[in-house]
């Protein structure tokens, strides 16, 4: 495989894989507990390579992950105390988190060659430098097949879990009187968010993460009226946005990841321009509806 | 004795150091309906979040048919008041009523042909039937509190939770609502109402609790419901509580 094909394949893949679990993030108002899961995975990261040597390993995965869920789980924690209010928990956990992995990095801990640049933005051309190789020939980037594996995995979780996802998104207190464990439904979630987030670091780092996760799934929410619809439509716009993301970087030279990014604001604010005149539109039709439903009542 | 559909002894609620309940001993005999009525802030529907585990008692504990909640919870339905959730959610009507069955799904099994015929059922029980493949966020506030009826109906319990039901609907939603309540009753189900307007009260509830952060009186309309009760309840004068009885 050319190292342009594996490469425009890792973005859309990795795109695709964050933005599946994106669209029930955007559905809890959770985006920016994904910005904070993303910097809380650092020093799991750090701790995780010097132990593995290995950016790939699943050991490191999962333990960045935990990472992340001492966020969601302290944030959680922080706020039912009632000493803080609204999303001070999560301020005062992540920068935490992310200033000892800052500290880790530069103090050669791990022999870690990690530069800010690398830790904010990813670089998904260099994540994708590695080959596969199968006898001898190239099968693509190695972190291809990685993120295929988080791919499958968001798909198989996000497929058993649709039930009790939706309703404990939508109503969570109804969905507990049904019986439904929605504590675990969120702990095992935010946990999938984070294999996702830390598997994801390398390719757009610990802020443009939270572009590929978002974007995709609110720029369908505008679009959308049921769920099916909104899942299909954030794929959509998550694999033109990868793949004009890299075509972009590729013909300015530039950074892959940061013109995904780009790519998806200019399609979510041009998605925003066009439902506002749809909706001028079919005003007229809702409110001809409204007062025929008047009539008939 | 007659059997109770729901008792909570000694039950206490409070919002960090704010005490929202104090010593609430509330009785729900089976078949009665059940209204809930005092000023604003009285705990209301603190006190049946608080009966369904949906907030942590600091105190005291609620039984259901003299079983813990745990085990009897399919017999137990909850309305909650359609504020507490997001209309722009991307989906259905007949998808939300769908979800009342959820609970009797378990994890593997997914809402087939059994579930949605429940689910339309309970949406011509409310009137809702036309709306079915609305998107929510298309709905009137009363249409909205009818889809959440349709959905606590779906799942047929034998208690009734309903947190203020009639709140901001129209006429038509109303009179759905209101026919809802009577085939219930008929069908001798037990049905506790959050309820604000004390002038319809009596048209609804044959049992009324008075709440304010305890409960003042709790039992039998006719015995309970009284202007000096309700004065109490609402810390007015008697003749302020007669004015509140008719002009509410």
């Amino acid at each position: 495989m050319s190292f342009v094909v594996g490469t425009a394949l890792l973005a859309a893949v990795t795109a695709v894989a964050c933005s599946l679990p994106g669209v029930f993030v955007v559905l809890r108002k959770g985006s920016m507990l994904v910005d904070a899961i993303a910097h809380a995975v650092l020093p799991g990261i750090v701790v995780g390579y010097a132990l593995t040597q290995n950016f790939d390993s699943p050991v490191l995965i999962i333990g960045s992950a935990l990472a992340g869920l001492v966020v969601v789980l302290g944030t959680e924690w922080l706020g039912r105390t009632g000493l803080i209010t609204g999303d001070a928990p999560q301020g005062l956990i992540f920068p935490a988190l992310f200033s000892i992995g800052v500290i880790l990095v530069s103090t050669n801990f791990a022999n870690i060659h990690l530069d800010t640049h690398m830790v904010l933005a990813g670089d998904l051309n260099l994540a994708a430098y590695r080959q596969l190789e199968i006898g001898g020939i190239s099968v693509g980037p190695q972190y291809l097949y990685v993120m295929i594996i988080v791919l499958l995995v968001n798909i198989v979780f996000l497929t058993l879990t649709y039930q009790k996802l939706k309703i404990t998104t939508f109503d969570p207190e109804f969905a507990s009187t049904l019986g439904i464990a929605t504590k675990w439904v969120n702990t095992a979630f935010m946990f999938i968010v984070s294999v996702t987030v830390t598997t994801a670091f390398n390719a757009a780092g610990a802020v443009l993460i939270i572009a590929l996760m978002v974007a995709p799934p609110a720029t369908a929410y505008l679009l959308s009226n049921t769920l099916p619809m909104m899942l299909t439509l954030t794929v959509v716009v998550a694999v033109i946005g990868a793949f004009a993301g890299f075509g972009i970087a590729y013909f300015l030279n530039a950074a892959t990841s940061a013109a995904m990014a780009v790519f998806y604001g200019l399609l979510f604010i041009v998605t925003v321009g066009v439902e506002r005149l749809l909706r001028r539109r079919s005003q007229t039709r809702s409110n001809a509806l409204m007062s025929l439903d008047r009539e008939l009542s | 004795m007659t059997t109770l559909a729901c008792s909570s002894t000694n039950l206490s609620v409070a919002y960090r150091a704010e005490p929202v309940l104090r010593n609430v001993d509330f009785q729900v005999p089976v078949g009665s309906v059940m209204g809930i009525v005092g000023p604003n802030g009285a705990g209301k529907s603190t006190l049946m979040k608080a009966l369904l585990g949906l907030v942590k008692p600091l105190t005291g504990q609620a039984r259901f048919f003299d079983q813990p909640l745990a085990k009897v919870r399919q017999r137990v339905g909850y309305m909650p008041q359609s504020t507490s959730v997001d209309w722009d959610f991307p989906t259905t009507v007949a998808d939300v009523v769908t979800m009342g069955t959820y609970g009797a799904l378990g994890w593997l099994r997914r809402p087939g042909k059994r579930e949605r015929r429940l689910a339309f059922t309970a949406l011509e029980q409310t009137g809702m039937a036309d709306f079915a493949t609305r998107q929510i966020g298309e709905l009137s506030g009363g249409q909205r509190q009818r889809v959440f009826l349709a959905r606590t109906l779906v799942q047929n319990p034998d208690l009734y939770f309903l947190d203020e039901p009639f709140q901001g609907i129209d006429a038509k939603s109303q009179q759905a609502m209101v026919e809802v309540l009577h085939t219930l009753r008929q069908a001798g189900k037990t049905v506790v109402i959050v309820h604000h307007d004390l002038a319809t009260l009596v048209d609804y509830c044959d049992h009324v609790t008075l709440l304010n952060r305890r409960i003042v009186a709790s039992g039998q309309v006719a015995e309970t419901f009284t202007r000096s009760a309700i004065a109490t309840t609402y810390e007015v004068s008697e003749d302020q509580a007669a004015f509140l009885e008719f002009a509410s």
